[in-house]
């Protein structure tokens, strides 16, 4: 607390004493002094990453900890079709073998390994994912686009506000074609589904995102999630990752393999 | 008989589902770029050899080995994570050398190519690979 009151003194006085300062200057620092800090490097929680890249703990431990891995409360036609997928293990065996995957959609990205940083601003916060790929949560009051304005997209429209120290995030139009997470390939959501998320500092090293997931064409009721991250104290700059550099796994005849 | 839910979460029977995406597929995780399902990851096999190149590169980091068996010098090629990944756990593109013996343990390709998946890795004497202190 004591350095955000610093920092919004510090930013204060800068905007006072810039020339061609205006009131609407001041207002804005004010707006600064009340945001929360979430600078730094943050990543889930539940993945234990080793020097292979693969989960330190084994494949096992990390199918127990995913949240969105897990199955959707969904009504009994969706489940019907759940279940026929989970079931088919031909087509699991094949898509396991050839899952190439470098960006996620929503909510997927907030389980993924990627490293990130939040950039909490008055009008709006980034999240910035180590992948590139970036959410934008829109906090100066407006509503989503309406009418032709909105289309559905891989992170949907994501429009938020604060209540004290947490953001509260409401995100629609998210694009129905994407299963739920890579890893879940049969678990799909309609294009109704309405996610609310409420994120907030829970300690100085640990970020905590509540997620509900709403959606009436395919669920009973709403999915609670609860996503932690931690703080990355290893490295203090963001070291960006890309699938394109030196892909040596091409997917030939229906499997990946290595180039020399 | 009743019929019961087939899953049950939070509460009941939570074992149950993890089974089913076991049984089902899900278990080839998805770390950064692809699944690990070209890995045979019940097997781990040792390199003996000679660094050629280490390629600190995204999407993965590569090790290129030069082994030494009956049929002669053959490469392998070691895959592992990506440099943001390596940079955390302390790795540094400059750790390996060229020329230098190292042990590589792998989980090898299931197609019996000559590559795999890092498990772990010493300098040819037995000593970690560590940064040099500054």
């Amino acid at each position: 607390m004591r350095y955000r009151a610093l920092a919004a003194t510090i930013l204060c006085l800068v905007t006072a004493a810039a020339p061609g300062a205006t009131p609407a200057d001041g207002a804005r620092a004010a707006q600064f002094k009340r945001l929360p800090n979430w600078t730094g490097l943050w990543v889930t929680s539940v993945w234990q990453v080793g020097l292979s890249g693969r989960p330190s703990h084994g494949d096992q431990e990390l199918l127990q900890t995913l949240q969105l891995i897990r199955p959707p409360p969904y009504n009994p036609e969706w489940n019907a079709r759940y279940e026929a997928g989970v079931h088919d293990k031909a087509m699991m065996d094949a898509r396991n073998a050839t899952l190439k995957a470098c960006t996620r959609s929503f909510p997927a990205l907030m389980e993924a390994a990627w490293q990130f940083q939040v950039a909490t601003l008055p009008e709006e916060t980034l999240v910035v994912f180590e992948n590139g790929q970036v959410r934008h949560v829109y906090t100066d009051g407006r509503p989503h686009p309406s009418g032709d304005d909105i289309w559905p997209t891989p992170l949907g429209d994501s429009i938020g506000h604060w209540e004290g120290d947490t953001l509260v995030i409401d995100t629609v139009a998210r694009d129905s074609s994407e299963p739920l997470t890579p890893r879940a390939w049969v678990s799909m959501l309609s294009d109704s589904a309405h996610f609310t998320e409420r994120v907030r500092l829970v300690d100085a090293n640990t970020l905590e995102d509540k997620l509900r997931i709403d959606d009436p064409v395919a669920f009973t009721h709403p999915w609670d999630i609860t996503l932690r991250y931690s703080r990355v104290t290893e490295m203090n700059r963001m070291i960006p990752t890309n699938c394109t550099e030196n892909d040596r796994n091409p997917v030939v005849d229906g499997k990946i393999i290595i180039t020399p | 008989m009743s019929k019961r839910p087939l899953y049950s979460w939070p509460s009941g029977r939570p074992l149950r589902w993890f089974a089913l995406l076991v049984l089902g597929g899900f278990a080839s995780a998805t770390q950064a770029h692809h699944s690990s399902a070209m890995f045979d990851q019940q097997k781990s096999l040792t390199l003996n050899g000679t660094v050629r190149q280490f390629q600190w590169s995204n999407p993965h980091c590569w090790i290129q080995v030069t082994v030494n068996d009956a049929s002669g010098p053959a490469e392998w090629s070691v895959e592992m994570g990506s440099p943001s990944q390596l940079f955390r756990a302390g790795w540094r593109p400059t750790i390996l050398h060229a020329g230098e013996a190292v042990v590589v343990v792998v989980h090898p390709m299931r197609d019996g190519s000559k590559g795999g998946l890092f498990v772990s890795a010493t300098h040819g004497d037995g000593t970690p690979i560590e940064r040099p202190a500054k």
